[in-house]
C-alpha cells in the first residue's frame, strides 16, 4: 500500500494507454455518426463524464476562467484559449488535458479518466460537439432569470397569496389558490393562466404582462416537467491532509522495533516484560511481586473462558511444581470450548450483535445466531485475524474448498447484515443503515470514527467526505437482508444454502398457496386501516371485530406455514449492482453531490477500485483492510487483545486510534505486538500465550505508595488491575457453582416462524427466551433490553463496545439482595455444595474453595459458624419449618458470598 | 414505617455495614470522590430556578386542535373540501376561556382549564420525526434515529441528586411507551443516570421488597456480607472501587426502607385522595402516578417522569380510528394534572418544581374523507405546556395557522424546548457535555434556543 498513489486506474489499462493510445482513440474515431445519434451520444456518454468529473470546479466562472457548461463557454475556452476544436481532437486542449499529453494541463488533477471516457469525448468532439440543452440548462439559462427578474420579489419568502415561488416544491405546492403548476400540462397549471392573463382574478405580473416569448418560455418549461436547478456537484476540492495530522502515530508504518536490552533475570525473558520493565525503571516505578498461584489461575481462568476453575484445576496448579506449570494452564484453557464463548463475546460487543433488528417494531432475526456461532467457532479455531476479517467484509466472494466452508464464508457476512435497522420503514433509510455499517466498520477494524464524515469531513482525522462516499458506494452496491419491518413486514434477500433458484423451486408449491393466504391477509389489513381513512357504516364491521378477524387470518396462515420446508438459511450479505454514489451534500441523500469512485481511506493508500473492476469493491475492501501495509489493522486488534488482559488497552481508547483518541502508553510494544502477530500468521492464541506468559501480565494486583504517587492511573503497568467481574461472567459463575449451567453451545432461539409475524410500533416484538445456557447465548433484543444484562453493564446491541463500563450502583445491590434468581441460585448452591452434610466446617471450606477459590481461614470458619447458628434460630422464630431451616441457612450464607468483593472482583 | 431513618442508620451502623470510621476515612482519600458517591449533588452552571422535574408525558400524540389551540374555522369548514381531495376536520369539542388570562381550552381538559394562570402554553411545537418511536426518543433524547441519553439521564448527570435512597431519575410508566426502555435510557452516560422504571403494584421497583424471610434475618445476612468485605478490605484499603461497592449495600438498604414508605399512600389524607381523583388504597391510573410523584419530589428525586398509556392506539392518544377515545383518556389525566400542580401549589413547592406537559406530536387537521372519525400523525405543529418555577402562567407562547396544521409564529423545537428545561434547573444546555467515542455529546446535540419569553 504506497501513499503516493493519487489515482488508480488499472495498471495494465494504464500501460495499454500509453503504449497505444492514440492509435486505439483514431480506430475508433472511424466510426461515422447519425446525427441523431449524435444527441444520444451526447447524453448517455458525454454529458456524464462531464458532470461526473468536470462540473465540480468548471460550471462556475473560476478555475481558469473556463466553464465546461455549454457549448459557447467550451468554445470560448478559458485563460488557455478554447477548450475544444470542433472535429479536431487530438489539437482540443480538453483532450490534450484529460489524456495527460498536455505538457501544462492534466485533469482532472486527481482522479485520471478511463480510456473509454477520453475515447467518448474525443468521438464527440471529431463529430462536430453536438451539444443538447437538458431540461434543467434551460430552466437555469432561461427560466431561473425570468423568474428572478419578474416573481420572486413577491412570491419569496414573504409570499403574496401564500405562493412561493422559489423552489419547485412551492410551486408544486402553491399558495391560496392550490398548485402553481402541474408538471407536464401548461394549460391546466394556474402560472400559465395568470401569465397569460386568462385566469379571471389572477393577472401575473400584475403591472405588467410578459412578453410573448417569454410565457412561451415558461410554457416549454412546465411542459417538460418542471425541471429545477440541476443539483450542482459539490467542488470536490482536492483534501489535503495536514501535513502534522500525515505524521501522526498511528498512520505511520508498523515496524518491528527492537527489543530493549535488560538484564534483570525475572524480565528479560519475554520481550513484553523487557518492553515494560525498561519503561517502568525509566519513570522509576518498582512492579509489584508476582501473585499468588491462586490469584494468577482465577485470574487466567477468568480472562480465557469467563468462568471460575473448578476446585479440582485450583488442586492441580497448586501441585504441578514445574516452570511449565502456567503455561500448562494457559493451553488447557485455550483448548477449551469455553474459550471461545468468552472471546467471541468480546468481539460480538464490538460489533453490537442482536438478534432482533432495531427498527421501530424491533423485528427478530432468528437466523442471527448462525453468525454469533460462527464467531465463538473462529476464536476456538484459532482462525487467523486476516481472514476472519476478510470472511466478515466479503466471504461470499472468497474461493471455498467445500460447501460446508462456503456456507461458513456467507455466514460470516452476517457482520454486515446485522447492522442496525431505524424506523417504521427501515428501506428508506438505506443511507442511515449504511451509515451504521460504515461506522461500525471504521471503529472495528481500523479504530477510526469514519462514521462523522458522513455530513461533513471528519472534525480531527484526516477523513474527507468523499473518503465516506468511496465506502458507501461498496456497501450500497450490496444488498442487505431485509428482516421486515413495520411498513415492509416481509422479509427479503436472506441468502439460502441451495441458491436462490433451487429455494424457489422447493417453495414453488408452497409459495402459491402462501401468496393467497398474503393477498387476503392483506385485504383484511386494508380493512381495518380503512377505519382511519372513512366513516364505515357497513352493519357488523367495527374495528374491533376486524381486528379480531385479522387475527384469526393470521393465526390460520401461521398454521399453513408449518408445512413450509425448512431452508437452511442465513442472514448474510450478496453483491447488488455495482456502482459508485454522489457524496450526500450534508449528508442529505437528496442532495447529491459529486460522484466519488469506491475506494479506500486516503490516509491509508486511498486504493480506488480498478476500472475493470466487476463487483460491489468488499473483496478488495477486505483485502486493503489486512494488507500488512495498512498500518492500523493489526495494532488495533493486538491492543483489543491486551486490553481484555490487562483491564485497558495499551491505547485506551480501543476503537479509536484517531487524533481524539488517547496514544499508545507503550507505542514501540504495540508495534512489537502488532508485527509479531502478522508475523506469527495473525494468530491471536498465539497472542494469548506471548502476552499471558509474561511477568507483567502474573503481578500481584497490589498498591504501592510511591507508584502510586507517580502513576495513579497504572499507565505502566507496575500491578496488575482489579476487576469487576462483568454481566456475563456473575451469571456463569453462579450458574456454574450450582452446578445448572448448561455448557452446550446456543442454538436458535425459540422465534415464531420467520415467515408468520407482522409486528407494528404498536405491537412491537418482546420475548424473554429462559435459558440456562451462557449469558453470551442469551436472546438479546435491541429495542426491549435484557434487563439483567442491562442492570450490570451487559452489552448493548445499539451501540458497539470497545469497554464496559463497571459502575456501581443501588439497584445492583437490590438485585443481589432480593432477586428471585439470586435466592433461586444461592438454595442451588449451597444443596450442590453443601447437600444434607452436617459437617459444617468441611462445607464452609468447600464453599469457600469454589466460590472464593481459597481454603478459610479459622475466624472466617468461625464466622459462618456463628452466621449459621444465628440464622437457623432466627427462621425457627419466623416460622419456617425445621427441615428447612439448615437449607435456608446455608443459602443466606453463599448470598453473602456471590454479593461480596472477594468474588465479584479479580485481582 | 415503623423504622425511622436515624434508627435504620444506628442498625445499620451497629451491624458493621458502615464501617465507622473506616469508610469516611477512606472516602476522603480516594483519588475521585465521585467513584464511591457517584449521585452526590453538584452544583449547576448558574442559580438554578427549580430543584427538579415533574415530566407529564401523553403517548401517543394528542390532537392540539381538539385540546389546547381552538380553531373555530377549521371547526365551521368542517367535512368540506379544502379542493385538493383533503376534507377539514373540526374539533368534536367545544373550547372555553378559564382564569384570568382567559386562555381556551377544551372541554377535554376542564381541570387544568382551572389551573391555566399556572401554565404557560406552547401552540408552536415541532417534532423532528413523524412516527411514534422517533419522535417519543426525539422528545425525549433530541434524536430520532441514533440512541441517545434521555433528557431525565442527562439532568441526573448535571445535577446528581439529593436523596440517594431514591434513584435519581424515577419514570412511573405502568405500560411501555414507543421504544420502550431507550425512553428513559442512560445510553453513554453511567447506567446509575438511568431511568428507574416504576409499576404499579406490590414491587413498584424491581427487587425492591425484602426477600428474606424476616428483617433480622436480611440484618444478619448483610452483617455477614460486611464481615466478608471487611475481609477482602484488608490491603486493598486504597481501592475506591471497592468502598463503593460496599457503600452500594447501605444504599440499598436504605432504597428498600425509603421506597416502601414513599409509594405508601396510606398517610394521605381522603381530602387530597379526593383531590386527584384517587380511591383509597388503589394504585389504578394516573391519579396515583401524580400523587406518587408529588411524593418523589418531595423526597429529593430530581426528574420524575410519567407516562399515561402504552403502544396500544385503543388505550394512547393515537387516535387514528375514533377522537371519541379521547373522552376517556383526558378523563384518565386530566384531573390528576390538575391536582398536581394545586397540590405542590399549596405545599409551596410549585416554585422549585417544573412540571412539563407534552407528547410526541400533534394530528392532522385534514382526513382523506367527510366523517372520518380519527386523524393521523403531524408532527409539525402541536401543544406542550410548562408551569412552575420560573415560569409565565397563564401566558400563549407560539401560534399556528388558522387551521392549526403549520406554526404561524414563534416555531420551539425539542431542542429548543429541551434546553428551556435545563436552562430552569441552572443547566446552560451547551455546557452539559459528555466526551463519548471521541466527541463531546450534549442533548440539544448543536441545536437548541432557550425560550425566554416564556421565563419570568
Amino acid at each position: 500500500m504506497s501513499c503516493g498513489v493519487l489515482y488508480s486506474v488499472d495498471p495494465f489499462l494504464r500501460t495499454a494507454w500509453h503504449r497505444c493510445g492514440w492509435l486505439l482513440v483514431i480506430s475508433l474515431l472511424a466510426r461515422p455518426l447519425l446525427a441523431e445519434d449524435a444527441a444520444d451520444h451526447f447524453e448517455s456518454k458525454v454529458r456524464p463524464v462531464l458532470i461526473k468529473n468536470c462540473y465540480a470546479c468548471h460550471t462556475k466562472p473560476r478555475k481558469g476562467g473556463l466553464r465546461l457548461d455549454s457549448r459557447e463557454a467550451i468554445l470560448k475556452g478559458g485563460k488557455s484559449g478554447p477548450a475544444i476544436e470542433v472535429g479536431n481532437p487530438k489539437d482540443s486542449l480538453l483532450i490534450q488535458a484529460v489524456s495527460r499529453t498536455h505538457t501544462r494541463l492534466k485533469m482532472p488533477p486527481q482522479q485520471r479518466l478511463a480510456a473509454h471516457e477520453v475515447t467518448a469525448l474525443s468521438q464527440w468532439i471529431q463529430q462536430g460537439a453536438v451539444w443538447v440543452q437538458s431540461p434543467s440548462e434551460f430552466f437555469q439559462r432561461e427560466v431561473q432569470p425570468l423568474l428572478k427578474k419578474n416573481c420572486i420579489s413577491c412570491h419569496g419568502a414573504l409570499p403574496k397569496g401564500g405562493l412561493r415561488m422559489d423552489s419547485r416544491e412551492a410551486l408544486l405546492k402553491g399558495g391560496k389558490s392550490g398548485a402553481a403548476v402541474i408538471p407536464g400540462d401548461p394549460e391546466k397549471s394556474l402560472l400559465i393562466k395568470a401569465v397569460r392573463y386568462q385566469h379571471e382574478k389572477l393577472k401575473m405580473p400584475p403591472k405588467k404582462a410578459l412578453s410573448k416569448s417569454q410565457v412561451a418560455t415558461l410554457v416549454r418549461w412546465v411542459a417538460e416537467g418542471v425541471a429545477w436547478d440541476i443539483p450542482e456537484p459539490t467542488a470536490v476540492t482536492a483534501f489535503e491532509v495536514d501535513p502534522e495530522l500525515r505524521n501522526f502515530w498511528s498512520f505511520q508504518p508498523v515496524v518491528a522495533p527492537e527489543v530493549p536490552r535488560v538484564t534483570e533475570p525475572a524480565w528479560n525473558r519475554n520481550p513484553v516484560d523487557a518492553f515494560i520493565f525498561s519503561r517502568l525503571k525509566k519513570e522509576g516505578l518498582k512492579p509489584a511481586r508476582p501473585a499468588s498461584k491462586r490469584v494468577l489461575l482465577r485470574r487466567a481462568t477468568y480472562d480465557l473462558i469467563g468462568l471460575p476453575p473448578s476446585q479440582q484445576e485450583m488442586a492441580d496448579f497448586l501441585a504441578d511444581d514445574s516452570p511449565r506449570a502456567f503455561e500448562k494452564v494457559v493451553d488447557r484453557l485455550l483448548a477449551s470450548r469455553h474459550y471461545g464463548e468468552r472471546w467471541g463475546r468480546h468481539w460480538l460487543d464490538v460489533v453490537r450483535y442482536a438478534d432482533t433488528a432495531g427498527d421501530a417494531a424491533d423485528y427478530p432475526v432468528p437466523e442471527a445466531y448462525k453468525y454469533r456461532n460462527y464467531v465463538i467457532d473462529a476464536f476456538n479455531q484459532d482462525k487467523p485475524y486476516d481472514q476472519f476479517v476478510k470472511e466478515q467484509l466479503a466471504g461470499d466472494l472468497l474461493a471455498a474448498e467445500s460447501d460446508a466452508q462456503r456456507w461458513e464464508q456467507v455466514i460470516a457476512t452476517g457482520y454486515i447484515a446485522i447492522t442496525r435497522r431505524i424506523g417504521v420503514g427501515p428501506l428508506s433509510l438505506r443511507h442511515i443503515t449504511i451509515e451504521n455499517t460504515i461506522d461500525n466498520l471504521g471503529r472495528t477494524f481500523l479504530g477510526l470514527t469514519i462514521g462523522c464524515a458522513r455530513c461533513h469531513d471528519h472534525k480531527f482525522d484526516p477523513i474527507p467526505t468523499t473518503d465516506y462516499y468511496g465506502l458507501y458506494g461498496i456497501f450500497d452496491s450490496t444488498v442487505y437482508p431485509h428482516p421486515g419491518s413495520e411498513k415492509q413486514p416481509r422479509r427479503r434477500h436472506f441468502v439460502y444454502r441451495v441458491g436462490q433458484q433451487q429455494a424457489e423451486e422447493i417453495l414453488k408449491p408452497f409459495q402459491a398457496e402462501l401468496d393467497s393466504w398474503n393477498a387476503r391477509e392483506r385485504e383484511k389489513f386494508r380493512e381495518f386501516q380503512s377505519f382511519q381513512t372513512m366513516k364505515v357504516t357497513t352493519p357488523g364491521r367495527t374495528r374491533e371485530i376486524v381486528w379480531k378477524e385479522l387475527q384469526v387470518l393470521r393465526a390460520q396462515r401461521a398454521e399453513m406455514l408449518k408445512k413450509f420446508p425448512d431452508m437452511e438459511i442465513a442472514y448474510a450479505v450478496q453483491e447488488g449492482e455495482p456502482h459508485d454514489v454522489r457524496v450526500h451534500a450534508a449528508g442529505d441523500p437528496k442532495a447529491p453531490g459529486a460522484e466519488v469512485p469506491r475506494g479506500f481511506l486516503g490516509i491509508l493508500g486511498g486504493e480506488k477500485l480498478a476500472a475493470k473492476a466487476t463487483g460491489s469493491g468488499r473483496q478488495q475492501l477486505a483485502d486493503w483492510m489486512v494488507d500488512p501495509g495498512n498500518p492500523l489493522t493489526a495494532r488495533v486488534a493486538v491492543n483489543r487483545i491486551w486490553q481484555h488482559h490487562f483491564g485497558q488497552g495499551l491505547v485506551k481508547t480501543a476503537s479509536d486510534f484517531g487524533v481524539r483518541g488517547t496514544p499508545p502508553t507503550h507505542p514501540q510494544l504495540l508495534d512489537y505486538l502488532a508485527n509479531y502477530f502478522v508475523e506469527e500468521g495473525w494468530s491471536i492464541k498465539k497472542m494469548h500465550r506471548l502476552v499471558m506468559l509474561s511477568r507483567a501480565y502474573q503481578l500481584a494486583s497490589s498498591n504501592i505508595k510511591q507508584n502510586a504517587a507517580v502513576d495513579p492511573d497504572n499507565d505502566y503497568l507496575w500491578r496488575a488491575n482489579r476487576r469487576r467481574l462483568d454481566a456475563e461472567q456473575i451469571r456463569d459463575s453462579i450458574l456454574a457453582f450450582s452446578g445448572t449451567l448448561d455448557r452446550t453451545p446456543g442454538e436458535r432461539h425459540p422465534f415464531p416462524h420467520r415467515r408468520s409475524y407482522f409486528y407494528r410500533q404498536h405491537e412491537p416484538f418482546a420475548a424473554n427466551y429462559p435459558t440456562r445456557r451462557r449469558s453470551v447465548y442469551l436472546m438479546q433484543q435491541r429495542i426491549q433490553k435484557n434487563p439483567y444484562l442491562d442492570l450490570f453493564d451487559g452489552p448493548d446491541g445499539n451501540v458497539p463496545f470497545a469497554t464496559r463500563k463497571a459502575t456501581t450502583t443501588t439497584l445492583q445491590a437490590l438485585y443481589l439482595m432480593n432477586s428471585a434468581f439470586i435466592h433461586e441460585q444461592s438454595q442451588l448452591i449451597s444443596r450442590h455444595l453443601i447437600g444434607d452434610s452436617t459437617d459444617t466446617k468441611q462445607g464452609v471450606q468447600s464453599a469457600y474453595q469454589v466460590i472464593f477459590g481459597r481454603p478459610a481461614l479459622p475466624a472466617e470458619v468461625n464466622r459462618a459458624v456463628a452466621f449459621l447458628a444465628q440464622s437457623i434460630s432466627q427462621l425457627a422464630a419466623s416460622g419456617s419449618e425445621e427441615k428447612d431451616r439448615q437449607q435456608q441457612a446455608w443459602a443466606g450464607y453463599v448470598r453473602g458470598m456471590i454479593s461480596s468483593n472477594e468474588f465479584m472482583f479479580i485481582d | 414505617m415503623e423504622l425511622s431513618r436515624r434508627s435504620m442508620i444506628q442498625s445499620l451502623a451497629g451491624g458493621g455495614l458502615l464501617l465507622p470510621g473506616l469508610l469516611s476515612e477512606m472516602l476522603q482519600g480516594a483519588p475521585a470522590p465521585n467513584v464511591a458517591d457517584p449521585l452526590a449533588p453538584r452544583e449547576p452552571h448558574f442559580p438554578a430556578k427549580v430543584k427538579r422535574v415533574i415530566f407529564l408525558f401523553m403517548t401517543g400524540a394528542v390532537s392540539q386542535v381538539d385540546t389546547f389551540d381552538p380553531k373555530p374555522y377549521l371547526t365551521k369548514h368542517h367535512d368540506q373540501s379544502n379542493g385538493k381531495r383533503r376534507f377539514y376536520k373540526g374539533s368534536d369539542w367545544k373550547f372555553r376561556s378559564y382564569g384570568k388570562s382567559g386562555i381556551e381550552v377544551s372541554d377535554l381538559f376542564p381541570h387544568v382549564g382551572s389551573v391555566i394562570d399556572d401554565i404557560c402554553m406552547i401552540r408552536s411545537m415541532q417534532n423532528i420525526n413523524g412516527d411514534h418511536f422517533g419522535a417519543t426518543i426525539g422528545i425525549h433524547t433530541g434524536s430520532a434515529t441514533f440512541n441517545r441519553p434521555s433528557i431525565g439521564s442527562w439532568v441526573s448527570y448535571g445535577l446528581g441528586t439529593e436523596n440517594r435512597n431514591l434513584p435519581s431519575f424515577m419514570v412511573i410508566s405502568p405500560g411501555l411507551p414507543y421504544a420502550g426502555g431507550q425512553v428513559w435510557g442512560s445510553d453513554f452516560l453511567p447506567v446509575l443516570h438511568q431511568g428507574t422504571r416504576i409499576i404499579p403494584g406490590k414491587e413498584p421497583i424491581a427487587n425492591m421488597s425484602r426477600r428474606s424471610v424476616s428483617r433480622q434475618q436480611q440484618e444478619t445476612e448483610l452483617d455477614l456480607l460486611s464481615f466478608f468485605n471487611r475481609q477482602h478490605f484488608k490491603g486493598r484499603e486504597w481501592d475506591p472501587n471497592l468502598a463503593g461497592r460496599i457503600k452500594s449495600f447501605e444504599t440499598a438498604f436504605g432504597m428498600q426502607m425509603a421506597a416502601p414508605e414513599a409509594f405508601d399512600l396510606s398517610g394521605e389524607s381522603a381530602e387530597t385522595h379526593a383531590l386527584y381523583g384517587l380511591q383509597p388504597g388503589s394504585t389504578e391510573g394516573f391519579g396515583w402516578q401524580c400523587l406518587v410523584a408529588r411524593r418523589l419530589a418531595e423526597r429529593g428525586v430530581r426528574f420524575i417522569e410519567l407516562i399515561d398509556g402504552d403502544t396500544n392506539i385503543d388505550s394512547n392518544w393515537d387516535a387514528h380510528a375514533k377522537m371519541a377515545t379521547y373522552n376517556k383518556l383526558s378523563r384518565n389525566v386530566d384531573q390528576p394534572i390538575a391536582a398536581l400542580i394545586k397540590d405542590l401549589k399549596r405545599r409551596g413547592m410549585l416554585e422549585e418544581t417544573l412540571v412539563v406537559w407534552t407528547t410526541e406530536f400533534g394530528r392532522g387537521v385534514f382526513v382523506p374523507s367527510p366523517g372520518t372519525e380519527g386523524r393521523g400523525h403531524h408532527s409539525r405543529n402541536y401543544c406542550s405546556w410548562l408551569a412552575g418555577g420560573g415560569i409565565r402562567g397563564g401566558m400563549v407562547y407560539g401560534s399556528s395557522d388558522e387551521l392549526g396544521d403549520q406554526v404561524a409564529e414563534d416555531a420551539v423545537s425539542v431542542h429548543d424546548f429541551q434546553a428551556t428545561i435545563l436552562q430552569q434547573l441552572g443547566i446552560d444546555h451547551e455546557r452539559l457535555t459528555y466526551r463519548h467515542a471521541g466527541r463531546d455529546y450534549r442533548l440539544t446535540d448543536v441545536h437548541g434556543r432557550v425560550v425566554k419569553e416564556i421565563l419570568k
